[in-house]
């Protein structure tokens, strides 16, 4: 296989991620209106958002960074798909495996953060105060979130003695009491409920603030920009979900499961967000501190001894 | 050779000549004076340099006859060391004393005169009874001396002073007539001899004798009279009293201790230990000035006293370790009470003035140096030595006690000195130098550090010292008059020429650090061309410190190690009380390092039990009490490196240092302590170590370090305070990754050494030199400076990339080494704690960020100017760095795992091609670097090909509250911008340690304050003290 | 009878303390001073006393070949000398101080003397 077929399959899975994601974001649209009793969007409303953003005639910019930032943000999407293995074939070197060989689940751990920062440093340089608000509200969130989700990480590299996503897939294949979730409740249990505020839906999406009006850093964002911004946040939906997926359940052996299971995944999310009103910052951040922290300590406590 | 009696002849025949100076020849009376001193001053030098080549003592008999018929008088060498040391100190007293004794008349000039011809028999005489004589004399004449300068103070101070000496003249004379009736003689010799200390009787007559020498060094606690007369006397008597006076008493006590025999000596110590701590602990509370100086007199004559009680177990070290702390009171005290008399104020914090005439301030604080035991000064060769052999031969103990006292000292010596340093003086008046009283001042200040050179060179270890660096800093000195420009240049040049010819000498651990000291000081030196004018002390000062640095790097010997910690010490100290608000945080640091300075000490000197060498071998495998040495080291240098608990200076110290100041002391000078702890835990024994317990609770110190650290920077206001808790918490890392005691470990606290010094240093460069341009450290009164200094924000944006340990930035090295050390480790709590730091570490980073270069630019801030292209040179020279280190990590890891691996071989990283891989995982580090790059350059293309010409905005073109806004500040988001997590994290930020360290203070100066109420003022109760203080050690000793 | 002369001298010096140490007025300070040391003196030539001995003075009466058994310890009487010259000094100094102390506050009483304190 040259370098070649490997490069046109990984933009080929990155597509099929980013459309997923598309959908996936107009489901949650969607079912949030049902639960609300409105009709709701139809289901290719973003492919038509992103269409119209990108051929706005006219775009504004406050400055150099602002025109970076989701370029960062997009990176941060795309960097993240391709340091991750998506779909589980036997071999390391597969198809689908993108470019995981240059990078372990540290690698995406941290990366994560890249497009974040882009977004942070873009909407900051606008200098509306709402973005600077929902920036800091946001980092708050995830420090509060990184704990219990990387004492759970932990736990699970503890588990298999790896830190390689690939190894970690490959050690739960063989039927569903092979999954993490299974093997190592605890790990698993932080994690799903950790899931929730990485997820960033209700009640953890004080950062998006969808008030009566729009507010919040992705908002300062117009025209191309906003469908940059979109077509990342539909991507980081995905491979968020396709990390945990990865992590806890599995992971998929084609893109069928691939896309089920980051739809229960993602649907999980959903459904608390629908049920749950949102948190005060403070509120996330001592909820956090709570039940999945306590619950990450137990993880690796029973790896302790 | 003249005999040493024309010592005693001239002084009488001089004082009698004075007799026949007309009264009005005031001028031909003082110069009489002073011919008369300087002669004598001349026979006992002279005596002094014949008794040092080898030439024989000579005794002198009076009256023809030998003792005991006689009184005779000796001049060994001690006797012609102390008093040419007496005549010296006599004759620039004099000096100094000119006007005043002129003023005062011709009976004045008398009086000083059989005062130092006094106290020079009191030196040589060999006849008890004729001591008891010459020390009445010398005591009348110090009454009559302390009405020099005749205010109600100093007529009271003297009569309770006369009192005082009194009745303990009058406990001398009993003590001998005793001595007399059990041994037939007055003559010393014969006394001992006699060893009337057999007898019960005689015991008594030794132990009045002993008491009443005791009670004359004015010993704590019964020294209210002493004190009132060191604070009330003219600062020029008070010089005399403290050098020549003590000097000579203390050499009495000297005679009368070999008199009376081995069996009192250890309560000599006692009373020594009890006079120095306690009148140092009491001194804690002084205002006054000369009432501070004369508490540490009393403290060090204490200090004398516990070395002259040691003298059979410090053996043949006994005269060098006296003489080093003698002859540094002995010069210092005096340069200080002349000072003070110079500076005319009496409470310290009106000696701000000083510095109104800067060389003064370097005067004082070279006597402050002095005293407290810092090099290159006599005292603190002879600290070391004393601490080394009373360590060596099992008295662990006493060193405790002496150091804690030595702490007190530097406490209110150094709270002096920062009032001088940076106090509030406008509206004190300025003073007015008078060359007479300049001349003596200089020359103690010059024999300070001659005689220090010289005390060092008297030991072979001491001799061993590179004193070229120091050299160094002193030329820089000298030409202080030069304007920045050339300064910097030499310093630069020096610096690299230094670091050029020492590199092929090291070793690769050593290597790293000097380069991180030298190249790195190199670097952050030519941040400052970008300031005018003169910029008086900096440059000597840095390069002190640097001289230090370089100092520990190439140490061979735990002497010059400790050697090159103390002048770094000094040398940052300097460094940090520059900034304008630093005077609390110079003090508090200063007091940190003196402490962590003295745990290095101890632990030295435990590591020196029983080896025979100083060689810096000795710190591997210590084997006296090496729980306690290994846990004094590493607590030493963990001062250096703020961990939680020892931090409380840190973010002061470096939140208010100037602009260039902050780098040199976070990103370079922070590493020392860095150094210190690798060497403790390699002198541990590597990675099988027995002492399991110490490495894991400094893993634990690191953990929680880097948490509190990370989390306290999260809320502050104040940019530089922001970075200097980012840099507690990064040391936290370090530290954490040390504790380990595993290849993996090591290599991740390497890579953050590094990493740290890099991005710190870009950092706080850059941020200093936006504070220059701003004015301000307040991150909510900047904002939007992107536009204004955009290669700064580049500087800032890529710093803290690196620092989050964002791929595809150096951080990340540290990151990946930490999780898989931290898995191979099992220390996965320690681990998740500082994977959370990390997590807190981002909120910080953006809010450096955001609220300095995005948001809402200030209206004052509209022409400010890109940072000083000074500044950019060093900050993008960093960045290269941290690029190359980002792009090829195989280059920089691959030398350093080679380099532990010497130390811990096992779990080393494999290396196929540019990928890392561990037990656990793999990185590529330069793959990732270009996947990253290759997406974003891609991604950027494509945003290019789809934007169509953008409308560019101006700052208010936003709205807000449903209107623009026109006002940055109230726009601007910056202040408490982490309010909620605030609420939620809060009871994690009440400063405990800082609590905790209050109370200790606290407790310590209330303790002082309740202490030192029993000198009421009354000279009754002072005499109610002395016989207290009789019955109470006769009870010790004999009683008891 | 040697014995009565020392006690007594240790007497006097006690007496001479307790006045250093209880009396207010400054002159009487000065004079538990003499006191004091007039019980020094006493002691000290007391303690030289030998049984039966007489001055010494070396005359007709003692020759110098038996004046070792026969005189006192002639060097504590030569002390004894010294200290009472010594004695006068310091006693005219403390009055001069005492003199220069009444005029700074017109008060003899040491208690009005406690300026310098701490």
């Amino acid at each position: 296989m040259t370098v070649y077929v490997k490069f046109g399959y990984t933009l080929l899975g990155l597509l099929i991620v980013l459309n997923w994601g598309f959908l996936m974001g107009a489901t949650f649209r969607k079912i949030g209106a049902r639960v609300a009793g409105r009709y709701g969007i139809p289901f290719y409303q973003p492919w038509l958002n992103l269409l119209k953003n990108i051929s706005t005639r006219t775009t504004i910019t406050h400055g150099v960074m602002y025109y970076i930032g989701p370029v960062f943000r997009l990176t941060g999407g795309v960097g993240l798909f391709l340091f991750m293995p998506m779909v589980f074939t036997g071999d390391p070197a597969g198809l689908w495996t993108n470019y995981s060989f240059e990078g372990d689940l540290i690698l995406i751990l941290y990366f994560q953060v890249f497009g974040m920062l882009g977004m942070a440093l873009g909407a900051g340089q606008g200098g509306h105060p709402y973005s600077a608000m929902g920036i800091a509200r946001g980092l708050a969130q995830h420090a509060a979130v990184e704990l219990p989700l990387t004492l759970a990480f932990l736990s699970i590299a503890i588990q298999y003695d790896t830190f390689s996503v690939y190894k970690i897939v490959e050690a739960q294949q063989g039927g569903m009491m092979n999954w993490v979730l299974f093997t190592n409740p605890f790990a698993a249990v932080t994690i799903i409920l950790a899931m929730l505020g990485a997820m960033g839906h209700s009640p953890f999406n004080l950062v998006k603030a969808p008030n009566e009006i729009l507010i919040g850093p992705a908002t300062e964002f117009e025209g191309t920009y906003l469908g940059f911004m979109q077509s990342a946040g539909s991507i980081l939906h995905v491979m968020e979900a396709v990390l945990f997926m990865n992590l806890v359940f599995g992971g998929a052996t084609s893109w069928i499961e691939l896309i089920v299971k980051t739809f229960l995944i993602y649907f999980w999310s959903v459904f608390v967000g629908m049920v749950f009103p949102r948190f005060k910052i403070e509120q996330s951040v001592t909820w956090f501190f709570k039940v999945p922290l306590l619950l990450g300590f137990l993880a690796i406590i029973i790896y302790s001894f | 050779m003249i005999s040493p009696i024309h010592i005693l002849t001239i002084g009488l025949g001089g004082a009698f000549a004075l007799g026949f100076v007309p009264k009005k020849a005031k001028d031909v009376a003082a110069i009489i004076m002073l011919f008369a001193i300087a002669f004598m001053g001349a026979i006992s030098g002279s005596w002094l340099l014949s008794l040092i080549n080898g030439g024989s003592a000579e005794q002198i008999f009076t009256a023809g006859f030998r003792p005991p018929y006689s009184i005779n008088l000796l001049m060994g060498l001690n006797e012609a060391f102390l008093s040419t040391a007496i005549n010296v100190i006599g004759l620039l007293g004099g000096i100094y004393l000119y006007k005043s004794l002129k003023s005062a008349g011709n009976h004045a000039i008398m009086v000083f005169l059989i005062f130092i011809m006094g106290l020079n028999i009191i030196v040589m005489t060999r006849d008890i009874f004729n001591l008891f004589v010459f020390m009445e004399i010398v005591s009348i004449a110090t009454a009559g001396l302390v009405i020099l300068t005749e205010t109600g103070k100093s007529i009271q101070a003297g009569f309770k002073y006369m009192m005082a000496t009194g009745i303990i003249a009058g406990i001398f004379l009993l003590g001998i007539i005793f001595a007399y009736y059990y041994s037939g003689t007055l003559n010393i010799d014969g006394l001992t001899s006699a060893n009337i200390g057999l007898a019960k009787g005689g015991s008594v007559a030794l132990f009045l004798i002993l008491v009443s020498i005791i009670l004359e060094l004015k010993s704590f606690p019964a020294n209210g009279w002493g004190l009132d007369v060191y604070e009330a006397a003219n600062p020029g008597i008070g010089a005399m009293l403290s050098s020549a006076t003590a000097t000579a008493m203390y050499f009495v006590m000297y005679k009368i201790l070999e008199m009376a025999g081995p069996q009192w000596n250890y309560y000599i110590s006692l009373v020594g230990v009890v006079s120095f701590v306690g009148s140092n602990l009491v001194a804690l509370k002084q205002k006054n000035s000369q009432r501070m100086l004369g508490y540490s007199s009393i403290g060090q004559v204490g200090l004398l006293m516990i070395i002259l009680g040691f003298k059979d177990i410090l053996g043949d070290n006994t005269s060098y370790i006296a003489f080093g702390i003698l002859i540094s009171h002995y010069f210092a005290k005096a340069g200080l009470f002349w000072l003070a008399g110079i500076v005319k104020q009496k409470g310290i914090k009106e000696w701000a003035v000083i510095r109104k005439k800067p060389l003064f301030l370097f005067l004082m604080g070279t006597f402050i140096f002095a005293l407290i035991g810092f090099p290159p000064f006599p005292s603190f060769f002879a600290k070391w030595t004393l601490v080394m052999d009373l360590i060596n031969t099992g008295n662990l103990p006493w060193v405790v006690a002496i150091l804690f006292g030595s702490m007190m000292e530097a406490v209110y010596l150094f709270r002096w000195f920062g009032y001088a340093i940076k106090g509030e003086n406008e509206n004190i008046e300025d003073f007015k130098i008078e060359l007479h009283k300049i001349i003596p001042v200089g020359i103690v200040v010059v024999s300070l550090y001659v005689v220090g050179y010289f005390t060092a060179q008297h030991t072979e270890v001491g001799a061993a010292i590179n004193w070229i660096p120091l050299l160094f800093v002193a030329a820089i000195f000298v030409l202080d008059f030069l304007p920045v420009f050339v300064k910097n240049t030499i310093a630069i040049i020096g610096m690299a020429l230094y670091f050029y010819n020492i590199y092929p000498d090291l070793d690769n651990l050593r290597l790293i650090f000097e380069a991180i000291f030298l190249v790195g000081g190199i670097l952050t030196l030519i941040a400052g061309y970008a300031y005018k004018g003169k910029r008086t002390g900096f440059y000597p000062v840095a390069l002190l410190m640097y001289a230090g640095l370089t100092a520990i790097i190439e140490a061979q010997t735990t002497l010059q190690f400790f050697f090159g910690w103390e002048l770094m010490t000094a040398g940052s100290y300097f460094l940090i009380i520059r900034g304008k608000r630093s005077m609390p945080h110079g003090l508090s640091y200063m007091l940190f390092s003196i402490g962590g300075a003295y745990a290095l000490l101890t632990a030295l000197g435990m590591a020196y039990a029983g080896q025979g060498t100083f060689s810096m071998d000795i710190i591997n495998g210590i084997t006296y009490l090496p729980y306690w040495a290994y846990g004094l080291l590493i607590v030493g240098f963990l001062t250096k490196t703020a961990a939680l608990g020892l931090h409380i200076w840190l973010p002061g110290a470096h939140g208010e240092a100037e602009s260039d100041v902050s780098p040199m002391v976070s990103a370079i000078l922070l590493k020392a302590g860095v150094f210190g702890v690798v060497l403790t835990l390699i002198g541990m024994g590597g990675p099988n170590n027995e002492y399991t317990w110490l490495p894991y609770a400094l893993g634990w110190l690191g953990a929680i370090t880097a948490l509190s650290g990370n989390l306290m920077a999260v809320f502050q206001e104040d940019a530089k305070r922001l970075l200097a808790y980012s840099s507690i918490g990064q040391l936290g890392y370090i530290v954490l990754g040390l504790a380990m005691m595993s290849h993996l470990g090591w290599l991740g606290g390497f890579s953050y050494v590094i990493n740290h010094f890099l991005y710190k240093a870009v950092l706080f460069l850059t941020i200093g030199a936006v504070v220059l341009r701003v004015g301000t450290h307040n991150m909510y009164e900047m904002g939007g400076l992107i536009k204004r200094m955009p290669l700064a924000f580049l500087a800032v944006m890529i710093g803290i990339i690196a620092l989050s340990g964002v791929p595809p930035l150096s951080g990340f090295a540290g990151k990946w080494l930490f999780y898989n050390a931290i898995l191979e480790k099992g220390w996965y709590f320690q681990g998740a704690i500082m994977f959370f730091s990390g997590g807190i570490a981002f909120l910080y980073l953006w809010r450096l960020i955001h609220t300095v270069f995005l948001g809402q630019l200030k209206d004052n801030h509209r022409n400010v100017k890109e940072i000083s292209i000074w500044f950019l040179i060093p900050i993008y020279t960093l960045i290269t760095g941290i690029m190359v280190y980002s792009f090829k990590p195989q280059w920089v890891l691959q030398p350093l795992g080679d380099m532990i691996a010497q130390y811990f071989p096992d779990g080393q990283l494999s290396w196929v091609g540019d990928t890392a891989i561990s037990k656990y995982g793999h990185w590529a580090g330069t793959w990732v670097a270009v996947t990253v790059i290759g997406a974003f350059l891609i991604v950027l293309a494509l945003l290019m090909l789809s934007t169509r010409k953008a409308h560019k905005l101006k700052q208010f073109d936003i709205t807000y509250s449903g209107e623009r806004p026109e006002r940055p500040e109230t726009t601007h988001v910056a202040y408490n911008v982490f309010e909620g997590l605030y609420k939620a994290m809060w009871p994690a930020t009440i400063p405990l340690v800082e609590a905790w360290w209050n109370r200790v203070t606290d407790f310590l100066h209330d303790t002082a304050d309740i202490a030192r109420r029993i000198y009421s003022g009354n000279g009754q109760i002072y005499i109610v003290h002395i016989v207290l203080f009789i019955i109470v050690t006769y009870f010790v000793i004999i009683g008891g | 009878m040697e014995y009565i002369t020392l006690i007594t001298g240790f007497l006097i010096i006690l007496a001479g303390l307790w006045a250093i140490m209880t009396r207010k007025n400054i002159i009487r300070i000065i004079i538990g001073f003499v006191i004091f040391d007039t019980g020094l003196h006493i002691v000290m030539v007391s303690i030289a006393y030998v049984r039966g001995g007489t001055a010494p003075i070396l005359d007709g009466s003692v020759s110098i070949a038996d004046a070792a058994q026969k005189i006192v310890d002639p060097v504590p009487q030569a002390l004894v000398l010294t200290a009472i010259v010594i004695g006068l000094g310091v006693t005219a100094l403390m009055l001069a101080y005492a003199m220069k102390l009444h005029q700074e506050k017109k008060s003899l009483n040491i208690e009005s003397f406690k300026d310098l304190k701490w």
